[in-house]
């Protein structure tokens, strides 16, 4: 029930972005997890849209060493 | 058709520093050759990468914007030229998107806006930084090619205003998640 309460609004359609540029990794490393996976949808609430081009430019982000494949915390 | 093209490439400069400028006045050479027009060359310098790549750790970062014909195939000839030379550790060639222009252009206005009320308030290292912001937009119609002396880093100076906002939002977001589990 709790999940009902929270509706999630896409940051970048807040922000008013078209395009999100793999450039900046700092606002990459925001949509992964601890580990270096991509967020789902469900958790971050971006749109469909938006969730593409996320996914897009963090896998060009990785290719270029700019953002981790993986990062594991040793426990 | 006539395309955008933008390639970014790492150099290995671990054993020679000078190694980038022989690097990338080669593939300058390569696009003019073959028929492209260098738009924009932008020197990220010299980077950690977030892995290693073949047991490096720092890399030199360019990124080079050109207009070419897609006839002319300049992507394949630049892949071909980046596998057979050992100092690029990585490259990525892409046709840049409309959508990306148009949030260029977004961003260097917003830029212009900040700029009025930045130079009042505390925002002292976002002013000096903000004209070369401004040039991306205007580049589609003017071909220019910045000197190699200019050191500008745009990616990093566009994400340090707004850094307070976003680590405010992250927090929110990860106590959002704990609740939740």
């Amino acid at each position: 029930m709790l999940r009902w309460k929270k509706k999630r609004i896409c940051r970048f359609c807040e922000a008013g972005d078209v395009y999100i540029d793999f450039r900046d990794e700092k606002r990459l490393v925001r949509f992964l997890t601890e580990q270096g996976k991509i967020v789902p949808r469900r958790t971050s609430g971006n749109c469909a849209q938006h969730q593409r081009q996320l996914a897009k430019a963090i896998k060009r982000a990785r290719h270029l060493a700019l953002i981790p494949f993986v990062s594991d915390i040793p426990r | 058709m006539e395309k955008l093209y933008c390639t970014i490439y790492i150099v290995d400069i671990s054993q020679n520093p000078e190694e980038e400028e022989a690097v990338t006045s080669r593939i300058q050479q390569l696009i003019e050759d073959h028929g492209g027009i260098i738009q924009r060359i932008n020197r990220w310098g010299k980077k950690r990468l977030a892995y290693p790549i073949q047991k490096k750790t720092h890399g030199y970062y360019v990124e080079i914007e050109f207009t070419a014909k897609s006839v002319l195939n300049i992507p394949a000839i630049l892949e071909q030229e980046y596998r057979v030379n050992d100092r690029v550790l990585r490259y990525l060639t892409y046709v840049v998107d409309k959508k990306e222009l148009i949030q260029r252009a977004k961003k260097a206005g917003k830029k212009a806006e900040k700029e009025a009320p930045a130079a009042e308030k505390k925002e002292t290292p976002a002013a000096p930084e903000a004209p070369p912001a401004e040039a991306p937009a205007a580049e589609p119609e003017a071909p220019q090619v910045t000197e190699p002396a200019e050191t500008e880093n745009p990616p990093v100076a566009e994400t340090e205003a707004p850094v307070t906002e976003e680590a405010q939002e992250a927090a929110q977001e990860s106590e959002e998640k704990k609740e939740e589990k």
